[in-house]
């Protein structure tokens, strides 16, 4: 896990209020929405608020690819980082 | 007037939970100390449970073991000032120019709770959300009544009430403290040793009533421990007045 997949399970527990684990359980390949660990569409919403405060970028509600940008903490890194690129450029 | 048959009751207020907590209250009632204090709702799991607020807990907590899980009654889901907690929040967000958080936002709506207990409970009837005035809870009781007029063979009712941040202290004034009375009216289940008749009846009058030490809704559980004479509960130009029933 790289320092930001870490900053990223953290804020996933801060956020939704997680009881009873540690970021170090969310682990980069755990499915986070279903099944793995089992967020819904209302936690979809507050993620992405919650991302584009922290990392200060801009995420679209119409992106279709948004499902697979929050599949996992390593895709909504690998997200995070692109996104930091281009709005930085 | 309306006959309502008190199959059963709980209530919750920091450190007032269990029946002889209330019973203690109820013979020399007290102002308990406001802290963070709150139901831990371990009746639910965790996932489950995270995005309830303490009000939410507060009320779940005291309403939940008066309906059965193989049981389907309407709720009747009343408080005069609702989530005052989650809305001074998102008033702050709007205030600061930020995004509203979408989990504040869709639980601060009145009938958040109802919604809520809708979800977890696995009920699919009606339920009401009601705010009124002082006297909420003879609305509510009256609501209960009418849906046990139209076939419920019973109805669950829960008042909540949490302190409101200090930003309201000017403008809130009855809420002592963050409580939440639940009732089973109509059919009982198991716990008819709790059971209580009382007739409720409204008259109205022009008088300026002298303001009660309590909450109605708790002024109304310190009665069904002493059920003495009437009690008369008195809001603007309505007089409610809760009879005993033998």
């Amino acid at each position: 896990m790289n320092d930001l997949q870490k900053d990223i399970a953290q804020l996933i527990i801060d956020t939704l209020s997680l009881e009873d684990i540690e970021a170090s359980e969310i682990t980069p390949a755990l499915p986070l929405f279903g099944e793995g660990l089992g967020l819904d569409s209302i936690d979809a919403l507050e993620l992405a608020l919650a991302l584009q405060k922290r990392y200060d970028i801009q995420i679209a509600s119409d992106s279709r690819d948004a499902r697979q940008h929050f599949a996992n903490v390593e895709s909504l890194a690998a997200f995070v980082e692109a996104q930091r690129t281009a709005c930085a450029s | 007037m309306i006959d309502l048959h008190i199959a059963g009751w709980r209530a919750w207020a920091p450190g007032l939970d269990s029946a002889e907590d209330w019973q203690s209250w109820a013979r020399s009632p007290w102002t308990p100390e406001e802290g963070d204090e709150q139901p831990d709702c371990s009746f639910l799991p965790a996932m489950q449970r995270r995005r309830l607020s303490r009000m939410a807990r507060i009320a779940l907590h005291a309403a939940w073991p008066l309906c059965g899980d193989d049981e389907q009654l309407p709720l009747v889901s009343a408080s005069r000032h609702g989530e005052t907690t989650r809305t001074y929040a998102i008033l702050g967000d709007v205030a600061d120019g930020q995004p509203l958080s979408p989990t504040h936002f869709g639980l601060s709506v009145h009938n958040a709770i109802a919604g809520q207990w809708s979800i977890l409970r696995g009920q699919r009837g009606e339920s009401t959300a009601i705010a009124g005035e002082a006297d909420t809870f003879e609305h509510a009781m009256l609501e209960a009544a009418i849906l046990i007029e139209q076939g419920a063979p019973a109805v669950i009712v829960v008042l909540a009430e949490e302190c409101p941040p200090a930003a309201y202290a000017g403008w809130i004034d009855d809420v002592p403290f963050s409580y939440a009375v639940a009732l089973r009216v109509g059919a009982g289940r198991n716990d008819a040793a709790l059971a209580a008749r009382w007739r409720l009846s409204l008259a109205s009058t022009t008088e300026t009533a002298a303001k009660t030490d309590w909450p109605f809704a708790l002024d109304f559980v310190r009665a069904l421990h002493a059920p003495a004479g009437p009690l008369v509960h008195t809001w603007k130009t309505r007089q409610w007045i809760w009879q005993p029933n033998p």
